[in-house]
């Protein structure tokens, strides 16, 4: 789990932050081949337009805003508490029916949380329903595109192996994302054990430029994995989301070592890689020779 | 105008069940409507629905529009026996007295047949 508690120099820093969101933003990238990939839709036969440069770069400046609305970060929730609340007991009504009654209140204008969702037992007792139950019963009256009213059986753990193996966890995320609450336990599952599957293989390009990037660095950095992933940076020549990363965690941690010695010295770019490197990881090795490699091709591109 | 405007002469709006569906699969819609109109016929507006067969997770289904039920009962729209059963069941009203017998017959019921099967010998039990 996420370590809880105030930290000594001031409240935590969370998800909805606008300095901890611009850094996770600039660390998705924007790559308008892989945003605007083609989605399995319609067929339609490819439109060609004649544009002069000014029309073709007002045009790539609207793509790059399109492209920020489908990179808006889904947000990152703590598990809902469970709903055991009893409205009333009645237990003379015990034996008169087999099964429970599930009352919705269909009111067009009151937001679905608010909804009153009410099961009757068949000892009487007449309670709130569960979560699985409000969620079920809400998508029978209100559907919603995307969402089925039985959770597919895709989302169970033993399922989760074969998609990822496909290397399609994006559009698993994709279909958790319609499926589940922000808070619901499963989403949370789900999201965790993708998150874990790519730092286990490294696999971290699946989700760069997607909407799921965000939530995925987040993750890493509450539990302090961030080893592969500023590897698969460094490999990549991208020392600023590198940067971008440890100023994250020195956010997010900022009673380590290297935190403080950062703040100190008031490092950049590279040297602040190494000092975080020295304290704080645990690949030391390998991000040493990752890093040494990036300095050497440097060295050679410069030099010829 | 349209032929289909019927006016009633002392006639009220009641909230009742009308029945639809198919043969062995009854589906009922909770409906404001005329008292002299057709069980099924036409109604002023529907508040609900009440699927009475249980479903792959054993719960009787029912939606109720709370807010336009109540615009009905201000307006003065009576309630037919089995909708105020739900009703009370659901909680929205008291429980209907006939509810509460009806759970203590059968549970006089479920005792003398209980006696009966245990005890033949001694005929009617301590049943009022």
């Amino acid at each position: 789990g996420e370590p809880a508690g105030p930290s000594p120099t001031g409240p935590r820093p969370a998800f909805t932050d606008e300095a901890v969101q611009a850094l996770l933003y600039k660390m998705t990238g924007i790559d308008l081949h892989k945003v605007f990939r083609p989605v399995q839709k319609e067929l339609k036969p490819p439109q060609y337009k004649l544009m002069t440069e000014a029309q073709l770069q007002e045009a790539t400046r609207k793509a790059i805003e399109e492209a920020k609305e489908k990179l808006v970060m889904p947000p990152v929730l703590d598990e809902r508490e469970p709903i055991d609340d009893v409205l009333a007991e009645d237990k003379f009504l015990e034996g008169t029916e087999t099964t429970k009654y599930v009352f919705t209140d269909l009111t067009y204008s009151t937001p679905h949380r608010e909804r009153f969702i009410v099961v009757r037992e068949p000892n009487g007792v007449l309670r709130k329903a569960t979560w699985e139950e409000r969620d079920r019963m809400i998508q029978i009256f209100f559907p919603k595109e995307g969402r089925r009213v039985i959770p597919p059986v895709l989302f169970k753990d033993e399922h989760l192996g074969n998609v990822f193996q496909q290397d399609r966890h994006e559009d698993l995320l994709n279909r958790c994302i319609a499926q589940f609450e922000p808070d619901s336990p499963d989403y949370i599952r789900v999201h965790h054990r993708t998150y874990d599957d790519i730092d286990k293989h490294a696999k971290y390009d699946l989700l760069r430029s997607t909407r799921h990037f965000g939530g995925m660095v987040w993750y890493l950095v509450n539990r302090r994995r961030t080893d592969g992933l500023l590897i698969d940076m460094i490999n990549r020549d991208l020392l600023d989301d590198a940067t971008s990363l440890i100023t994250l965690y020195h956010m997010l941690h900022p009673e380590c070592q290297s935190a403080k010695e950062a703040k100190e010295a008031k490092l950049q770019g590279i040297d602040l890689i190494k000092v975080f490197v020295k304290t704080e990881s645990q690949k030391e090795g390998y991000i040493q020779l990752a890093l040494q490699a990036y300095e050497e091709a440097m060295a050679t591109s410069t030099a010829s | 105008g349209s032929c289909l405007l019927k006016g009633y002469h002392g006639g009220h709006v009641v909230i009742r069940f009308a029945l639809g569906g198919c043969a062995n699969r009854p589906f009922f819609r909770i409906v404001a409507a005329h008292n002299k109109r057709a069980r099924d016929g036409k109604y002023l507006e529907q508040l609900g629905c009440l699927d009475p067969l249980p479903n792959s997770h054993g719960e009787k289904v029912a939606g109720l529009n709370l807010e336009r039920l109540r615009y009905w009962l201000g307006c003065g729209a009576q309630l037919s026996r089995p909708a105020e059963k739900l009703l009370g069941l659901a909680g929205f009203l008291p429980l209907h007295p006939m509810t509460v017998t009806g759970a203590e017959r059968l549970r006089q019921r479920r005792r003398r047949e209980g006696q009966v099967g245990t005890a033949p010998v001694e005929g009617q039990g301590t049943a009022p």
